[in-house]
């Protein structure tokens, strides 16, 4: 190896970055559900969408940016284990996708001030994805045998 | 005695099972992660909210107001989960210095909701009528903050600590097996024959 990842010299820098990850995911999936629970006409019923949209979207922003760049730290601690975890890459499927349809389709569903016909679909579709990353992510650390490759 | 009331839980036909099963505890915890997202969201925009950081166009009771229902249900989900996860697992963790730690810390919660509930969360429309937010709610706010961050830290950690339970409960037996030799009594029919 050509030089040493600075993160595995230390047995707290995994945890610690993963303490990141969970204030990350919290922010941004947290402020995603508020919308969505508002578009489903669940609580928050005083705002429009695009209103708690408009409210928490630098948010959501703020915490993806955090969860983006504690889970690469994460990753590079053993980026070979991760490629080869089948859990990982479900879990990049569901984030990639995520991220895609939440600043398309999602974006377009609530910006609009007359509540969408497909608002409710949208927000379910949404919250499918996110928990589909957060099942993936934990199901990582549960999958002993990666991906073979013979 | 406590301990051996987290043994007799976690001997429960109903851990037992769960333990045994090798795909409900991961999806307890990811429900519980879930509960994270959705509860831990909230608190933080309600916290930051009263520390007057986010959604400052909305009134502080718009927001304290309307999260407060789904915050229950998310925190209903979270103890769920939790009270399940710590059940498979009672004894290990009953050894497990950070699962200790989150519960010091979650006691610490409900104090905060005892002294704060009347002063801050029972009225917040009167948070809004002054100029400035006032101290009381921003000290609860941050307290707040610090206290559940804290929790999920911990939470986190909780997996990193496998007390030597083989090592503990061979301990054990050694002390009673020492215990009976001293009483001349017989160890056990396990002995193998001599």
């Amino acid at each position: 190896m050509p030089f040493a990842n600075p993160l595995n010299s230390s047995p707290l820098a995994f945890p610690i970055l993963e303490c990141f990850h969970i204030v990350g995911f919290a922010l941004s999936i947290g402020t995603v559900a508020i919308v969505d629970l508002s578009l489903l006409g669940i609580g928050m019923r005083r705002q429009t969408p695009a209103q708690l949209n408009g409210d928490t979207w630098l948010w959501t922003l703020g915490g993806l940016i955090l969860m983006f760049f504690s889970g690469l730290l994460l990753f590079s601690s053993d980026p070979d284990m991760y490629y080869l975890n089948w859990a990982f890459l479900i879990k990049m499927v569901f984030f990639v996708s995520a991220v895609i349809f939440h600043y398309t389709v999602h974006r377009k569903a609530v910006s609009s001030d007359t509540p969408a016909s497909h608002g409710k679909l949208v927000a379910c579709a949404s919250l499918v994805l996110w928990a589909g990353v957060i099942f993936g992510g934990i199901s990582i650390g549960f999958v002993n045998q990666g991906l073979r490759i013979s | 005695m406590l301990l051996s009331f987290v043994q007799w839980i976690q001997l429960t036909d109903f851990f037992t099972a769960m333990r045994g099963s090798w795909f409900v505890y991961p999806i307890i915890l990811s429900l519980h992660m879930i509960g994270i997202a959705f509860f831990g969201g909230m608190v933080l925009m309600t916290d930051m909210r009263m520390l007057g950081w986010s959604m400052r166009r909305r009134s502080i009771a718009d927001v304290v107001e309307q999260f407060r229902v789904p915050k229950r249900y998310g925190l209903l989900l979270l103890v769920t989960c939790g009270i399940l996860m710590a059940g498979a697992k009672a004894e290990e963790y009953y050894y497990n210095a950070f699962f200790r730690t989150k519960l010091i810390l979650l006691a610490l919660v409900a104090v905060h909701a005892l002294v704060f509930r009347r002063s801050v969360y029972a009225d917040p429309a009167a948070l809004d009528r002054t100029p400035v937010i006032p101290g009381k709610a921003k000290v609860a706010a941050a307290l707040s903050l610090v206290l559940w961050t804290s929790v999920a830290c911990c939470g986190r950690g909780i997996g990193y600590i496998e007390p030597p339970l083989e090592k503990i409960h061979a301990g054990l037996h050694f002390v009673t097996e020492a215990a009976l030799t001293a009483l001349h009594l017989p160890i056990g029919p396990e002995q193998p024959m001599r």
